[in-house]
């Protein structure tokens, strides 16, 4: 891949584009309350273990008990939370990044024919 | 030397040929100085995600868990939980903006984001501190194996390990590695996978025994003093510091792509997920056939024999042995070659990049190795678990604020650097050298993610919130870098460090 140099402009023509902000929100919105719902989901079954025990304690049947349950639910939301984050990334975020790409290479293309157009 | 230490040394020896063998076989693509240190990007996700599972299961998984589950309880399947979740809050928060940055080491990105000189200074000694206190347990580790085989004194082991590495790393750099290391992520899966499922038919054929009536090991927060505070603790530790780790982060890079990357961290959390629920079971099963083992974290290797017994349990201990070598080995090149990066670009004054990185090599096994003969050995996974909290309270800070943050200024980065890092590291000390204390005291020392976390982020919040004129001249341009999408084709700056 080769990357194309810029002025520094260019830059400033993303920062300041709708379609960059509105990346960098949904991406934003997405990872900080999901990971602090996380973390959060996880310190609460350590104080649960220590406060609430007859309640982690209780046999759902045979000798499957609350507390197995939540450890096996916090296994899978670790899975289900990356997966969760794969599939946003790719119906959220991919096709906005695209259009971002589009708008900004289409603006240099004509730029550049500008620029071919006054040499000419 | 018996039947069951002859199997072993064979199987130790065969993993060594083994790693060399395919690490020479990478030889013929790594030539130049961007080969070496970032396997030009052409690596697939199964290989990557597997490379990074290889690199990652160390001493620490491999044998510590085990021991520590054996001897403390329920309340050690946390470090397993979080070493594996830390990678989750690696990738929604960090990986992607972080592979934009074009900086591919940790003091990379604290100078191209903060554009100080003193940022990145602080992070490569950061950085390597935390390789070496990653390393010496591994070598510590080698050379108990290795006495428990053979006999031979605690440093042979530790001596071995180093060396294969020191030339594995020199002959092939990361392109090799990357063979290397996703072979080791299989072999110790088969490793433990197999000697698991003779033991468990052991077990059944038993009469599949339980605890002692009365043994709290599979009560939550009976372990170790505070346990509250030491759960949360380690939780802090290892979610956080995952992403601080240098070479955990460089790993990230040698995908093709943020999909592809996205992809990689999926496989990751399945195969170390697969891989986690074992030492479980080993430390479960230690528990009620050898509760009184002398160094717990033998007890992955001293199992099998006790539980199978005959020229099968022979096999099976080789088997697990030369499942331990392939850890120390993977872990220590991979950890070896990012430290070795670091020193060889900012610590040495040599021009020749090549040779800069081989002489870099050197001191990079050679300091941990002389520090495994010199401190106390304490359980491999606690002082892993350190490593793991000095990262979180140094790199965590630095990249989620410098990632998330404008108003971060260099001044408050190399404040919140230094205290927590700093803070870390004292507690780490205290605790190796002088260790374990008890009370609360001893509980603050060993497990001190939970007040040097929050301590480093006030402390660069506050200091970057008083020094405002601080703030770095062109952060809108380099926040701009950091959220753009890879697919658009800007200039990231092929990023290459400043001479200086």
């Amino acid at each position: 891949m080769t990357t194309q140099q810029h002025d520094p402009s260019v830059y400033e023509q993303i920062g300041g584009s709708e379609r960059f902000q509105e990346l960098k929100r949904r991406y934003r919105s997405w990872a900080f309350p999901m990971t602090v719902a996380f973390l959060a989901w996880y310190l609460l079954y350590v104080i649960l273990s220590g406060f609430a025990r007859d309640f982690m304690g209780a046999k759902l049947f045979g000798n499957i008990n609350v507390a197995l349950i939540f450890g096996l639910l916090q296994f899978a939301s670790t899975f289900l939370i990356a997966w969760a984050y794969a599939r946003h990334s790719a119906a959220k975020l991919d096709p906005l990044a695209d259009e971002l790409r589009h708008e900004i290479e289409g603006a240099a293309t004509d730029t550049a024919k500008d620029t071919a157009g006054d040499k000419a | 030397m018996g039947v069951s230490s002859v199997s072993s040394v064979i199987a130790i020896v065969l993993v060594v040929v083994a790693a060399v063998l395919i690490g020479a076989f990478g030889i013929r693509v790594s030539r130049t100085t961007s080969d070496f240190y970032v396997a030009s990007r052409t690596v697939t996700p199964l290989w990557n995600a597997s490379a990074i599972g290889g690199e990652y299961l160390s001493a620490a998984s491999f044998l510590g868990i085990a021991g520590l589950i054996l001897t403390y309880g329920a309340d050690m399947l946390w470090l397993p939980v979080g070493w594996t979740g830390g990678y989750l809050v690696l990738l929604v928060l960090v990986s992607a903006p972080l592979r934009r940055s074009g900086a591919y080491t940790l003091p990379d990105f604290a100078e191209a984001r903060l554009e100080s000189m003193a940022v990145r200074r602080v992070s490569s000694v950061l950085v390597v501190l935390i390789g070496w206190l990653y390393l010496m347990p591994q070598f510590q580790s080698a050379g108990l194996v290795f006495r428990t085989i053979t006999g031979a004194p605690t440093w042979a082991g530790g001596l071995l390990v180093a060396v294969v590495v020191a030339v594995n790393v020199l002959s092939g750099g990361m392109r090799s590695i990357t063979f290397v290391q996703a072979f080791q992520y299989w072999l110790k899966l088969t490793a433990l996978a197999v000697p698991l499922v003779f033991m468990l038919l052991a077990w059944g054929t038993n009469g599949s025994p339980g605890l002692q009536p009365q043994d709290p090991w599979a009560l939550p927060l009976h372990g170790r003093e505070h346990p509250v505070y030491a759960t949360y603790s380690l939780i802090l530790a290892t979610f956080l510091g995952t992403m601080g780790l240098p070479h955990v982060l460089v790993r990230f890079y040698t995908n093709p792509d943020g999909r592809a990357a996205r992809r990689t961290t999926l496989v990751v959390l399945s195969l170390l997920g697969a891989f986690y629920l074992m030492p479980a079971i080993y430390g479960y099963l230690g528990r009620i056939y050898l509760p009184n083992l002398d160094r717990p974290d033998a007890v992955v290797l001293t199992l099998p024999g006790h539980l199978v017994g005959g020229v099968a349990g022979d096999l099976l201990t080789a088997l697990v042995t030369g499942g331990a070598f392939a850890a120390f080995l993977s872990t220590s090149s991979g950890l070896t070659v990012s430290v070795a990066g670091v020193v060889g670009q900012d610590m040495l004054r040599i021009k020749d990049g090549v040779r800069a990185f081989r002489v870099a090599t050197v001191l990079a096994v050679l300091v941990p190795f002389a520090l495994a003969g010199t401190a106390r050995a304490l359980p491999v996974a606690d002082v892993v678990g350190l490593a793991f909290a000095v990262a979180a309270s140094s790199f965590c800070p630095l990249l989620v604020l410098g990632i998330w943050w404008r108003r971060l200024t260099t001044a408050g980065a190399v404040a919140g650097l230094l205290a927590g890092g700093g803070m870390a590291c004292g507690a780490v000390m205290v605790t190796i050298i002088g260790g374990p204390h008890t009370g609360w005291l001893g509980a603050l020392l060993a497990q001190p993610a939970a007040w040097t976390v929050p301590i480093s982020f006030t402390v660069m919040v506050v200091v970057s919130l008083l020094t405002p004129s601080r703030v770095p001249p062109n952060v809108a341009r380099t926040m701009v870098r950091l959220h753009t999408p890879e697919t658009l084709d800007v200039d990231r700056g092929d990023w290459r460090p400043r001479s200086t």
